[in-house]
């Protein structure tokens, strides 16, 4: 007997017992749980990386600008861990810092990326792995562009005089409202669209499965937790 | 050895964890149609519903940028979220009063505004479930359900947010930002798989 009364173990396993197993859980129930389980020591990692992250994005986005500037004016300046500036080369030194922006917020969706992805039940770690690598190669490509629309967002819309200058009225709508869907939008559901990318098949036969369950009555559980696993 | 048995006791990629859904796209007894023109018929629903959700995704983002639709309904919106999230932090005795959409009180003061009000989880709920191929009856069902769950995470969201920056105010900054940015949409999400797990047999699409 075990501290509560309970059985040990290893009767359990030994097939000892009489009583069934108790009903695993569902396919999605599990992967709300694995997720919310993995959001911490996902947020913890993405803390840690994240002074690293927002200077090879900065770097990245910002060679990125001057492939398409003639002369090349654009530099990110990082200004600590989580924050950076937009400096322009070639305003008055005065006016050079043109906007600052937090680049600790144009990759926060990499909890949820990472949390979805983990949370996956009954999946080979390798395959999961490579899954949820695949998905952050995407993210950062997405977050590069981000960092981009920010910057043509304030160089279009935010500078008065200098945007109405040098960009037209169809160029203002094109980066303001990119960078309104990439920061909105897509920034926030992007985890969701990789994850159904995916993963969508799994959720629709989980689905399947639990309908069947729940058609079949109550001795449904346990045939879907052998299936589920 | 010890490897090779952890790989061998590996469940094998729940392809159809029901043990049904044999049509299920990678399930054991599904065909596959060989060549790269198949690949459509192959993730014929995948494809569709991403496709969708990107589209009403960005309709509908694009939709509540208009000016018009921001002031006749967004920001009348955002104002009733700040008046209950108020409400709510004077049930909590903060004593606080609202003009328009800040909520004031003698240690703090927020302001409610776009990005705070909970539209962007709903918007990407919405698509999420319109999007996803059910009966049009399942789908009113789990909006009318999940937005209303979502708002009441946005109100304990809003009124935490006040209460951080009244008391714990060198967290804000994190907490308004990223934590529950992250909550709200987490919250969203775990709705929808919720919800599509959720759906009656046989629930053909309505689209």
């Amino acid at each position: 007997m075990g501290f509560l009364g309970e059985p040990p173990a290893t009767a359990r396993r030994a097939g000892h017992l009489s009583h069934p197993r108790p009903p695993r859980r569902g396919w999605a129930a599990r992967l709300i749980r694995n997720s919310l389980l993995w959001m911490v020591p996902v947020a913890a990692l993405w803390w840690l990386a994240t002074p690293v992250y927002n200077r090879m994005l900065l770097s990245s986005a910002g060679g990125l600008l001057s492939l398409f500037e003639h002369p090349a004016v654009t530099e990110l300046l990082a200004k600590g861990d989580h924050d950076a500036y937009v400096v322009r080369r070639d305003f008055p030194p005065a006016r050079a810092l043109v906007h600052p922006f937090h680049v600790t917020d144009v990759h926060f969706h990499l909890l949820l990326l990472g949390a979805l992805f983990l949370g996956v039940p009954g999946l080979p770690w390798r395959e999961r792995l490579g899954n949820l690598a695949i998905a952050a190669l995407v993210t950062v490509v997405y977050d590069v562009l981000l960092v981009v629309f920010i910057v043509e967002f304030v160089y279009s819309t935010q500078l008065g005089a200098f945007s109405l200058a040098h960009y037209g009225a169809v160029a203002r709508n094109f980066w303001g409202l990119g960078k309104h869907l990439l920061d909105l939008p897509f920034k926030l559901a992007l985890p969701l669209l990789l994850w159904c990318a995916f993963y969508l098949p799994q959720l629709r036969a989980a689905a399947a499965s639990a309908a069947a369950a729940r058609a079949a009555g109550p001795a449904a559980p346990a045939q879907r937790a052998r299936g589920a696993s | 050895m010890s490897r090779r048995r952890r790989k061998t006791q590996q469940s094998p990629r729940p392809a159809a964890p029901s043990g049904g859904a044999p049509g299920a796209p990678g399930a054991p007894g599904a065909t596959k149609p060989a060549g790269g023109a198949s690949f459509w018929r192959r993730n014929r629903r995948e494809l569709t519903f991403l496709a969708l959700f990107a589209a009403l995704l960005a309709g509908s983002f694009t939709l509540i940028s208009v000016n018009w639709v921001n002031d006749h309904a967004i920001e009348p919106f955002t104002g009733g979220v700040a008046r209950a999230s108020g409400a709510l932090l004077n049930l909590l005795g903060q004593h606080v009063v609202m003009r328009g959409t800040v909520i004031q009180g003698p240690r703090f003061a927020v302001n409610v505004r776009n990005g705070c009000n909970g539209v962007e989880a709903m918007l990407i709920f919405l698509a999420a479930v319109l999007a996803f191929p059910a009966s049009w009856r399942s789908r009113l069902a789990g909006l009318a359900l999940g937005i209303l769950a979502i708002q009441v995470v946005n109100l304990v969201r809003v009124a935490s947010l006040y209460l951080t920056g009244a008391y714990l105010p060198r967290l804000f900054d994190a907490s308004h930002t990223v934590i529950w940015q992250s909550v709200v949409i987490l919250f969203g999400v775990i709705l929808w798989v919720f919800w599509a797990n959720r759906l009656p047999p046989r629930d053909e699409p309505a689209t």
